[in-house]
């Protein structure tokens, strides 16, 4: 591909295709490289066999049903989706959420942020081929894993943003704060360590230096999103211009080598800041309810929000009719980044290849929801 | 009538100890993988990990009772056959090490065991050409469509990767164990295992020489690159070519490849034994104790090794290789010297 995202007529020697089944991937994607001697010339990632159709079932069903469907759409961004869909309805719908409940859904969401970034890590360590950090990073995480599940009641699915709020079994109590402060301690110091451990190896930055780098022009050019962007040195964080962040100090981390190894180093400080709200949260807590039940349903035009996740920016919109949902449309970050994690193989080894798409943090969970029309009247199995 | 006598019990004396040692040494390296997995590795990552057995003693009994189909492969017997065929490969190499096979002459020389050893390599090139599993080209997705990329580029399996990989270890990655081998050799200025044996009844194992150090520690970073261990672990690498030349391999087809592994690591450590400490594979000689203790602690040094280390890539494979053959020659120059 070319600067203008042209496919070049290069001659390619041999193609090597990997998926949708594969050991390094988490998720169904198919990755077929173009090599020359073991180095990728060229990359086509497509996506499309993880057949769901999350909007089209949320298509009419009530707005309470359908934002806790948005869970759905992702194991490792749940809270993300829930709290998203949620907002959508609460702009549409003009609704007051308490203050209380806005510090809550902001610890659910760093608290997630911590868990994606660990196992981000730990994936990366994987596929690098380093099974000691990654088990390490695994079980970091499980701190993390337990704390969601002490607050929301699950591991992965933890349903605490409801439309006005939070669910009443996602109150803090002391007990919870507390433990929240020493598990925050805890990753700190853990995650400190690991990082020292990460940048002095020697073995692991020759393998990680360098590949798959990604400059900030073409970063642009890619509609990159997210940490991946900000590994380029482009200061980009929605988090900055969301209302619910700004009591919150923390800072936009940034490399500057978009490689693999500014891609690691941007989850592994990011960390910190997470740690840094979620301690800035507990410690101003507002007092008073966790839910505003006083609001109406009634019918919206097309409403639309972004937010910042721990992949990027996530947007989600609908319109209300009749107190159930239409037209429901998802985008979620690893389909802006799917350009970026093609073009990040280009140049590498085979072998980096598969990390120079970890880099991105695919999720493509999230991404693939294609639905498959079976008896169209004019094409048959069609996938959209 | 007495001489005669004499010679059929030496011979069957001989007989025993070679079926004795040969049952040793598969009765120890079922274990090592498991040594090497659960003791090591395991505690390394503060996980519990695999029952010892599991590995290289559990893991195959439970294979050989799995339905065999019929692997994706352009010559499914032949590359079944493989596996075997490479067992039998270790094996000789084994009986060539033990002292009652030396009348073999040029059997039983360093020149042999190398043979024999780039046999065993030269296997995983023909497992990788034979395999083509559906995780790659054959997979059912439509990929040459309108509008995808290249649609005219060759197809090549991910196999067909490790089996450039595997011919690349054989023209380059063994070189450090092989140069190794040559340590004892210039020392003793005989490429006969007898006379290298001899030698170090004479002079004291090669090992607490200068030149030995240095050439076991190439020859132990040359096992390492032989068993295809992280962080020389390219040919079956996860991130790409998953177990490469192993993919289609399934019930007793992968016992033998997890027999094979176990008995690869002690015939090495045998190897090792016999080249540096003087001490070849036998079981009436308290010396096996001591080859034994070599099939123990080599994988428990692989195994950190590669618990801490991450997959290299050609990029720091050439480096690794290139000074520990080095090393290697430096080793050689010192052993004449």
């Amino acid at each position: 591909m070319d600067n203008n995202n042209k496919i070049t007529t290069q001659v390619i020697e041999t193609e090597v295709p990997m998926g949708t089944v594969h050991s390094a991937a988490l998720e169904p994607y198919r990755l077929r490289l173009f090599v020359e001697d073991e180095i990728v010339r060229d990359a086509e990632l497509t996506i499309g066999v993880n057949h769901r159709g999350i909007e089209r079932i949320m298509e009419g069903l009530p707005v309470e049903k359908a934002n806790s469907l948005t869970e759905k759409v992702c194991g490792i961004c749940s809270n993300s989706h829930i709290w998203n869909s949620c907002l959508v309805a609460e702009k549409g719908l003009e609704i007051d959420v308490p203050p209380r409940a806005e510090y809550i859904r902001i610890i659910m969401e760093e608290l997630e942020r911590l868990h994606s970034h660990l196992l981000y890590l730990a994936h990366g360590s994987e596929v690098l081929g380093h099974e000691t950090f990654s088990m390490r990073l695994f079980y970091i995480r499980e701190t993390v894993m337990e704390l969601l599940r002490m607050i929301g009641g699950n591991r992965v699915q933890y349903g605490a943003s409801i439309i006005g709020g939070v669910r009443p079994r996602c109150e803090l109590n002391e007990m919870r704060i507390q433990k929240i402060k020493e598990g925050m301690d805890y990753i700190e110091e853990k995650v400190l360590e690991f990082a020292d451990r990460f940048i002095r190896d020697p073995m692991v930055m020759s393998r990680i230096s360098g590949i798959g780098a990604i400059t900030k022009a073409d970063a642009r050019r890619l509609a990159t999103t997210g940490p991946t962007l900000r590994a380029t040195g482009i200061e980009v964080d929605l988090r900055r211009d969301m209302e619910q962040y700004e009591p919150f100090e923390f800072d936009v981390i940034t490399q500057d080598t978009g490689d693999v190894k500014a891609n690691l180093l941007m989850r592994v400080l990011e960390i910190p800041e997470s740690i840094k709200i979620i301690r800035q949260a507990i410690k101003d807590l507002p007092e008073g309810k966790i839910t505003n039940r006083s609001w109406e349903m009634q019918d919206t035009g097309i409403i639309r929000s972004y937010i910042e996740v721990p992949r990027g920016k996530l947007y989600h919109s609908y319109k209300i009719e009749d107190g159930r949902l239409r037209n429901s449309i998802i985008r979620t970050p690893s389909i802006t980044n799917i350009n970026t994690m093609e073009f990040a193989c280009i140049g590498t080894h085979i072998t980096d290849a598969q990390l120079a798409v970890v880099q991105c943090d695919p999720c493509f969970t999230c991404t693939d929801r294609a639905i498959q029309i079976v008896d169209h009247p004019f094409r048959k199995n069609r996938i959209i | 009538m007495q001489i005669v006598d004499t010679d059929i019990s030496m011979i069957l004396i001989s007989l025993a100890a070679v079926i004795g040692t040969l049952i040793v040494a598969f009765a120890v390296s079922v274990w090592l993988p498991g040594i090497e997995r659960k003791f090591v590795q395991a505690r390394i990552q503060q996980r519990v990990g695999p029952p010892i057995s599991s590995p290289g003693f559990m893991a195959p009994i439970k294979f050989f009772f799995k339905q065999a189909m019929t692997p994706n492969s352009p010559m499914p017997q032949l590359y079944n056959a493989l596996p075997l065929i490479s067992l039998i490969i270790v094996v000789f190499i084994l009986l060539f090490l033990m002292p009652q096979m030396y009348f073999l002459g040029a059997l039983a020389s360093i020149i042999a065991v190398v043979g024999l050893l780039k046999v065993e390599e030269i296997m995983y090139m023909f497992m990788g050409s034979l395999s083509k599993s559906v995780l790659s080209v054959n997979m059912p997705f439509p990929d040459l469509v309108k509008g995808a990329k290249h649609v005219d580029a060759t197809r090549s399996f991910i196999e067909e990767i490790s089996t450039l990989r595997a011919f690349r270890l054989i023209a380059f990655g063994s070189f450090p164990l092989y140069i190794a081998l040559f340590v004892p050799v210039a020392m003793a200025r005989s490429i006969y295992l007898k006379d290298i044996i001899a030698f170090q009844q004479l002079n004291g194992p090669v090992l607490f020489t200068v030149a030995g150090a240095i050439g076991a520690i190439v020859y132990f970073i040359g096992f390492m690159i032989l068993m295809n261990e992280y962080p020389f672990a390219i040919m079956k690498t996860k991130a790409d070519v998953m177990e490469g030349p192993y993919l289609e391999y399934m019930s007793k087809y992968r016992a033998y490849t997890y027999i094979t592994r176990g008995f690869l690591i002690f015939v090495l450590a045998s190897l090792f034994a016999t080249m540096f400490l003087g001490i070849p594979p036998n079981i009436f000689n308290p010396g096996i104790l001591v080859t034994i203790a070599v099939a123990i602690l080599f994988p428990v040094f692989m195994a950190v090794m590669s618990a801490f280390s991450p997959i290299f890539t050609f990029r720091q494979f050439y480096p690794v290789v290139a000074a520990t053959s080095i090393l290697g020659v430096l080793a050689i120059v010192a052993a004449f010297l």
